[in-house]
């Protein structure tokens, strides 16, 4: 049903709740890790390299569901989180969901509806990690290239002609074309095309090149 | 008997001639004080033929003029002086009151305890004469007391009623005479002879409410005590009745407001009871829901679903046990005074408000002293006083910070034979002229409070022996204390019913 990577972490104070939901969920065949409070789970957070998703407690005795997501945010963390709640009023709604929630449930939650959520949940969470390693990647290649490479990377990218891009660094048209081809190789790029499509995933190759 | 009558009637006329003499005598000579004096209160005090009778009988009038000053009297209706000592006067005031209302007196049904009081001469021996006399003036103080006074026989059939149990019943004269007590308090024991009710066993708090019955057949709560009398030489038993009605009706009041607060304090707290019973519901329809698929998906692990049926039982009491006690704290009952758990009377109440806590970002600590005795009194009215102070520490808490929130409740045994129990909060404490104003009711310090909990909780504190006060903390926020009596004829709790 699902990848085996798939980890579902389920966080709510009442044990009971608790280990209701860690067996439905377990049932649809996902790993589930269930924690009852906010601290317990920051404490032993994994590292959400796997697909993941938090199935969370509004109402936590600790740190609020909400609070929680802010500080996962905060953390810059991709984890999709499903909000469920018994006593749901649109406010806390809306400021979850703006916060990035992948859904927001009524206790008693059903099946029918806990399940499909995680799975959207899921999907949403591998393709943050799909894009999160495919970006990693580029940066990777990008790491590889010396400073002019750079340079003309990002003159190219704009899509200036080799004659432009030669007037503009004040070096050899010729010169340009063996810099090109270098950074078509180490950059992994088929075409001009190619290259301009990598590129706009990470924003200007400049910024990056800056960084680096 | 007719000798008798006669002799009495004889000794009568005399005594008017005398004493028509003896105010033409003083008419001619109005310097003499005590005639004067005579006339002026004949004239003032006619009514109060009761003394007059009193002292009649004091000078050993014979039992026929006994027996009809009494019946004057009744005729009359009015209270008696005792305050004269002038009993020449008051003999003569007797005399002329005597006939003022002899027609009256005539014309008034005689009653069966007067019969036998004239009877009663024909025995002969001086102090079978001198008996029937005390019993006729026993009888006439009953009459004139404001409380129902029934005198019954050891077969329970009424002997005397007094004016007040006629009223009370709603029999008319006499007509009281004959019936059985029975009939009047349905509820009391038929055969309340001599032997049940001796003297020496007399219980000290021999009162009993009851339910009496009018002679339309209309009940009414009545309070009813029973004696035993020595009423013409035989033991017969005095029963006492005063009509309840108005004293259940203020009981049945303060309930009913007690009640309404109650109610409304659920009401407050629908939220978080809601969220109280959702909680084992998520549990139930999650567990249900996973032993359906784990059913599906071979091979079968039993192990797995025995543990999904047991959590199902579990989460089912738990969410009937939330919804009984919200139903023990709206239902309208009696007081009940039972012996019960002060410990077990906070943990509901905390369960109860649990939520409201979390929601509320509050922390509650219990910390009860193990095996206290217990104590007598009605569980609801208890947990009502619980929940009032609880809620109260809660808002106290509201403008603290989220870190500074706690309440903390602590129920120890003090000096032996007394459980305190004490609810304090972290919040700003109380100023100081409240003190004194808050437990008055429709005082209160919340924008939209109704000023009826302390109140209540005081009066239910109070009607269970103990009492309830509040303190400032040294640091800050206050504790609110009250107290309850160790029930001294409770057996010991359960240990395991502590925590």
């Amino acid at each position: 049903m699902s990848e085996v990577s798939s980890t579902v972490f389920v966080v709510d104070d009442d044990t009971a709740v608790c280990r209701a939901l860690t067996r439905l969920i377990r049932s649809a065949g996902y790993c589930v890790e269930s924690f009852e409070s906010a601290h317990e789970f920051m404490e032993c957070r994994p590292y959400f390299k796997d697909c993941a998703c938090l199935v969370l407690d509004v109402g936590l005795p600790d740190i609020n569901g909400l609070e929680l997501q802010n500080e996962l945010n905060a953390a810059n963390s991709a984890l999709p989180i499903i909000f469920i709640t018994g006593d749901s009023d649109i406010a806390t709604t809306v400021r979850a969901m703006k916060a990035g929630a992948t859904d927001f449930l009524a206790k008693p939650v059903s099946d029918s509806e806990l399940l499909p959520a995680i799975e959207n949940a899921l999907r949403v969470s591998s393709q943050a990690l799909a894009n999160r390693t495919e970006l990693d990647g580029i940066h990777g290649r990008m790491a590889r290239l010396t400073p002019r490479e750079r340079e003309v990377l990002a003159l190219l990218v704009e899509g200036r002609p080799n004659k432009q891009v030669a007037c503009k660094l004040g070096i050899a048209e010729k010169t340009i074309k063996v810099h090109r081809a270098r950074v078509m190789e180490k950059m992994e790029a088929h075409s001009l095309v190619d290259l301009v499509r990598v590129i706009d995933k990470v924003g200007t190759p400049l910024a990056h090149g800056q960084r680096a | 008997m007719t000798a008798l009558s006669a002799t009495a009637a004889l000794t009568v006329l005399i005594v008017v001639l005398i004493v028509l003499q003896f105010r033409r005598m003083q008419t001619s000579m109005p310097t003499d004080g005590l005639p004067v004096d005579a006339e002026l209160s004949a004239q003032r005090y006619n009514n109060y033929a009761f003394a007059a009778a009193d002292e009649a009988a004091d000078l050993e009038q014979p039992a026929k003029a006994v027996a009809d000053q009494t019946n004057i009297r009744r005729s009359a209706g009015f209270r008696p002086t005792r305050s004269s000592g002038r009993h020449i006067v008051h003999t003569h005031l007797a005399m002329l009151s005597r006939r003022r209302f002899r027609r009256t007196s005539l014309e008034d049904k005689l009653q069966p305890c007067h019969v036998t009081s004239r009877k009663e001469p024909d025995d002969g021996s001086g102090t079978a004469a001198r008996q029937p006399r005390h019993d006729e003036r026993f009888g006439a103080t009953l009459d004139l007391l404001p409380l129902a006074i029934l005198v019954a026989d050891p077969q329970g059939k009424t002997l005397f009623a007094n004016a007040a149990a006629e009223k009370l019943f709603g029999y008319s004269r006499g007509e009281l005479i004959g019936v059985a007590v029975g009939e009047l308090v349905p509820a009391l024991p038929l055969n309340v002879g001599g032997a049940d009710l001796a003297l020496g066993s007399r219980e000290a708090d021999g009162h009993r409410d009851l339910v009496a019955k009018r002679r339309d057949g209309t009940e009414f709560p009545a309070e009813v005590a029973i004696n035993p009398v020595s009423w013409e030489s035989e033991t017969c038993t005095l029963t006492i009745v005063i009509d309840r009605t108005e004293r259940y009706e203020l009981l049945r009041n303060r309930q009913q407001l007690a009640h309404l607060t109650r109610v409304s304090t659920l009401g407050e707290l629908a939220g978080s009871l809601a969220h109280e019973l959702n909680q084992p519901l998520t549990a139930i329809l999650s567990n249900a829901q996973a032993a359906q698929r784990f059913l599906a998906t071979e091979p079968v692990n039993p192990g797995e679903v025995r543990e999904i049926l047991h959590d199902l039982v579990d989460d089912t009491h738990r969410a009937s046990e939330v919804i009984r006690k919200i139903r023990a704290l709206v239902k309208k009952g009696d007081l009940e005074a039972a012996p019960l758990s002060v410990a077990s009377v906070i943990r509901d109440v905390a369960l109860l408000v649990h939520s409201d806590a979390i929601v509320r970002g509050i922390r509650m600590r219990v910390a009860v002293t193990p095996e206290l005795p217990p104590v007598r009194g009605d569980k609801v009215q208890l947990q009502q006083v619980v929940l009032n102070l609880l809620l109260n520490a809660f808002d106290a808490l509201e403008a603290r910070p989220a870190l500074d929130r706690e309440v903390d409740i602590a129920v120890t045994l003090e000096a032996g034979d007394t459980i305190r129990v004490a609810v304090r909060d972290s919040g700003s404490g109380l100023a100081g002229n409240t003190f004194d104003k808050m437990f008055l009711p429709f005082f209160t310090s919340k924008r939209d409070g109704l000023g009826l909990g302390l109140s209540i909780s005081r009066s239910i504190v109070e009607m269970h022996g103990g009492c309830i006060w509040a303190e400032n903390n040294e640091d800050h926020g206050a504790t609110f204390y009250f107290t309850l009596p160790t029930g001294a004829g409770a057996t010991r709790s359960v240990p395991g019913r502590h925590p």
